[in-house]
């Protein structure tokens, strides 16, 4: 099976490694050893070998083409590493890449130095569980929301490490609960604390694996934002109190961020200082957004820079409202169309870009294009598109504020907007600000 | 999740100066162009004067190519080709000189001497108010001042990494790019920066005595240039090598490559006519190939 050509290469690595820890004599025998004797495929032979004359090497040890590290020695730039983990948590999902559905498994791994979120980008045929000790071989590292994340791709592999790893629980984000503001929650926080007002309340009637069960659910604010609750206890929550929510975690739908109280959740009534919380619409930046994935109800100040197709005036099935190319629903066949205008816009803010789609009534009121306007100029250019040239021409430069929800998918965050204003810079003040700051620092 | 690209708000002096790129290792990563303040520029928001357009494509097939001023003498170059056919149906409709706006990616295009010159290839051009093009100078002055403070603070720092900067409260994205400048061209001349800034702010205050207390004379700007338009973003050594590749697989009777033909494959791997008639000056004046009629050309 084996042949001396497969273990040259072995045994000179190895020697390599083990320079004046072996001799040559034991070494070609402890190869011979584990790859002939006992049929020990040639990665782990080296790592057995290693192991057992490199006392120093449990720290760090180089490999064929990668090297064990510690969790808080990653950079969040490594091309091929291994890491040697316990899993703290595993979610396995199916996720939507580019029009294909695929499985893959991400959450939080950790060693004795720390913890720090991965993802399976090929979960298919792993299953990872829960508290056991893995090796990832040939991953990589990226900054993701600021902090490193292991991934695995398809030229990585995991197998089942043969030791255990300890984690230290001040280390394991779940293990306790942190207190956080609502505006900062995102995927993936863990195990949270939330003070917040109800804003909201609703209760649901939906499936788990065939029983019905009742879903309580509503929007719950702080001064910093707001966000989705679901909670699988009747917690008697009513509008206008205000809670403290301890041990609640979170989950993603499209990008947004809910909070849910699951069964191990304590809700406390407290008082709060928020003062009128409905009123505001949290204003953020566009790259804030992308960080966190998606928003409830914000407001992105930013300059229109471009109209996408889909735009103008278009035909909508009068029976189901989808929109429509030719004069034929793909529901409900022939139909006669009846017209609609929008715009699909492309905001960019500087930071960041995404793509808003606005209803009738505000691209009525930024345009000034109406609807009958539209067909009219339709009909006379014989064109539906000479409507989307007028309207870029009408907007795109335009500086506008936009407020809505704001979900993700896999081409970048997209808001409905539910209000949009034209908002123009008072550029005297504002190039005096600037003035007056460059001059005090230089 | 593939966001798209922000437009960056900068201006022609900082744009021109950079050279550093990095390349996308994929179709489907993007490039980018790093600036001397540590802007990762992939696309680009500008506005100014549209001082020159001319079509040196053909009347079927538009290449437009133009200047737009934006600050004092600071010029952006543009190229429009058939894969713009928004911005190609705009410009043709433009008069000069106008108020223009456009966003648009960023190409980079490698002269004979390695210089590298930066241009913009519009995705959108439109024709805008002056108080629009003032917003712009604003919003351009307080994002390059902001850039100004940023490598400030990143360079009181000595040797700072990424993960150092993100310590200090810069997002990811400015961290990378300011660490990537430092590395690649070291600590910037911030008078150059200054003075495209007082600028702006004087055309916007008139009557202010806008005075930041700057030398007079800088000039930092690149020598004025004419890009050959094209419709990739290819350097002039990768058109050398695809031109000899092609010059080999044509020539099947050792007659030379026929030019019609040459034409149309260089086409296809995105080099226009006008790239070929370049590439082909550059290798016959550097001895690889040689014309032996007019409808052939050879590799020596
Ligand atoms: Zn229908």
């Amino acid at each position: 099976m084996s042949n001396n050509n497969q273990l040259t290469p072995l045994f000179e690595e190895l020697k390599k490694v083990l320079e004046g820890k072996i001799d040559d004599d034991t070494l070609m025998k402890e190869v011979k050893k584990y790859v002939e004797d006992y049929g020990i495929d040639v990665d782990r032979a080296k790592r057995a070998i290693i192991k057992k004359y490199d006392t120093d090497a449990t720290s760090s040890f180089v490999t064929a083409d990668s090297i064990v590290k510690k969790i808080d020695a990653l950079k969040g730039s490594e091309m091929n590493i291994d890491v040697i983990v316990k899993a703290i948590y595993v979610d396995k999902k199916e996720v939507n890449i580019r029009g294909t559905k695929k499985i893959i498994i991400s959450g939080i791994l950790g060693d004795e130095t720390g913890t720090c979120p991965f993802t399976i980008w090929e979960g298919e045929s792993v299953d990872l569980i829960k508290g056991e000790t893995y090796h990832f071989k040939n991953a990589y590292t990226k900054m993701w929301n600021e902090r490193v994340q292991i991934n695995l791709g398809t030229r990585g592999k995991i197998e089942k490490a043969d030791s255990t790893v300890d984690v230290p629980e001040r280390t394991i984000p779940t293990s306790e609960s942190r207190e956080i503001k609502i505006g900062d929650i995102k995927e993936g926080v863990g195990n949270i604390t939330v003070t917040g007002r109800i804003i909201s309340t609703e209760t649901r009637n939906i499936n788990v694996k065939g029983e019905s069960k009742v879903v309580y659910a509503g929007i719950i604010a702080d001064d910093s934002g707001k966000i989705q609750y679901s909670a699988w206890n009747d917690y008697s929550l009513k509008d206008g109190e205000t809670i403290c929510v301890k041990n609640a975690y979170v989950r993603a739908w499209r990008g947004i961020p809910q909070l849910n109280m699951g069964d191990r959740c304590e809700v406390s009534r407290v008082t709060d200082n928020f003062g009128q919380i409905q009123e505001v619409t949290s204003k953020k930046t566009i790259s804030d957004i992308v960080k966190i994935g998606g928003a409830l109800d914000v407001a992105v100040f930013g300059t229109v820079v471009d109209l996408r197709t889909g735009s103008g005036l278009i035909k909508r099935c009068p029976q189901c409202n989808r929109s429509i190319l030719n004069d034929e629903c793909s529901a409900h066949g022939k139909i006669e169309p009846v017209f609609d205008l929008r715009m699909k816009l492309i905001v960019d803010d500087g930071t960041g870009a995404l793509s808003a789609v606005v209803n009738r009534s505000d691209t009525e009121k930024l345009t000034g294009i109406t609807l009958a306007a539209a067909e009219e100029l339709a009909k006379a250019q014989s064109d539906m598109d000479s409507v989307s040239r007028e309207i870029a021409q009408m907007i795109i430069m335009k500086r506008i504020t936009i407020k809505g929800n704001v979900m993700s998918d896999d081409y970048g965050p997209m808001m409905i907007v539910k209000e949009a204003s034209i908002d123009d810079v008072d550029v005297v003040t504002e190039a005096k600000k600037l003035y007056e700051e460059m001059e005090g620092a230089l | 999740m593939n966001a798209r690209e922000t437009a960056w708000r900068l201006f022609s002096s900082e744009l021109n100066t950079a050279t550093y790129e990095i390349k996308g290792a994929d179709e489907k990563s993007p490039s980018y162009i790093v600036t001397h303040l540590g802007a990762m520029v992939n696309r680009v928001l500008i506005a100014g004067v549209l001082t020159e357009k001319e079509n040196v494509g053909s009347g079927e097939e538009p290449m437009w190519r133009g200047r737009v001023q934006d600050v004092s003498s600071g010029n952006f170059y543009i190229n429009i080709g058939k894969y713009q056919p928004e911005a190609a149906a705009a410009i043709a409709n433009m008069d000069t000189p106008a108020y223009v706006a456009i966003i648009g990616k960023v190409r980079t295009y490698t002269a004979n001497d390695e210089r590298v010159f930066v241009s913009v290839r519009p995705e959108r051009i439109i024709k805008i108010d002056e108080e629009t093009r003032k917003q712009w100078m604003l919003e351009t002055a307080q994002s390059t001042w902001s850039r100004l403070k940023m490598m400030k603070k990143a360079t009181s720092l000595e040797n700072a990494t990424e993960k150092d900067l993100i310590g200090l409260g810069f997002c990811e994205r400015d961290a990378k790019g300011i660490v990537t400048a430092l590395d690649h061209y070291d600590v910037p001349n911030s008078a150059t920066y200054l003075k495209t800034i007082q600028y702006a702010l004087r055309t916007i205050l008139p009557d202010n005595n806008i005075d930041l207390g700057l030398p007079e004379d800088v000039s930092d700007l690149p020598d004025e240039i004419e890009i050959e338009p094209g419709d990739t973003a290819h350097n002039s050594a990768d058109m050398e090598d695809t031109i000899l590749r092609l010059l080999e697989e044509l020539d099947v009777d050792g007659k030379g490559a026929p030019r019609d033909e040459l034409e149309r494959r260089a086409e296809a791997e995105g080099i226009s006519s006008m790239e070929l008639e370049e590439i082909s000056n550059i290798l016959m004046d550097k001895g690889l190939v040689y014309e032996p009629n007019l409808r052939y050309l050879k590799r020596i």
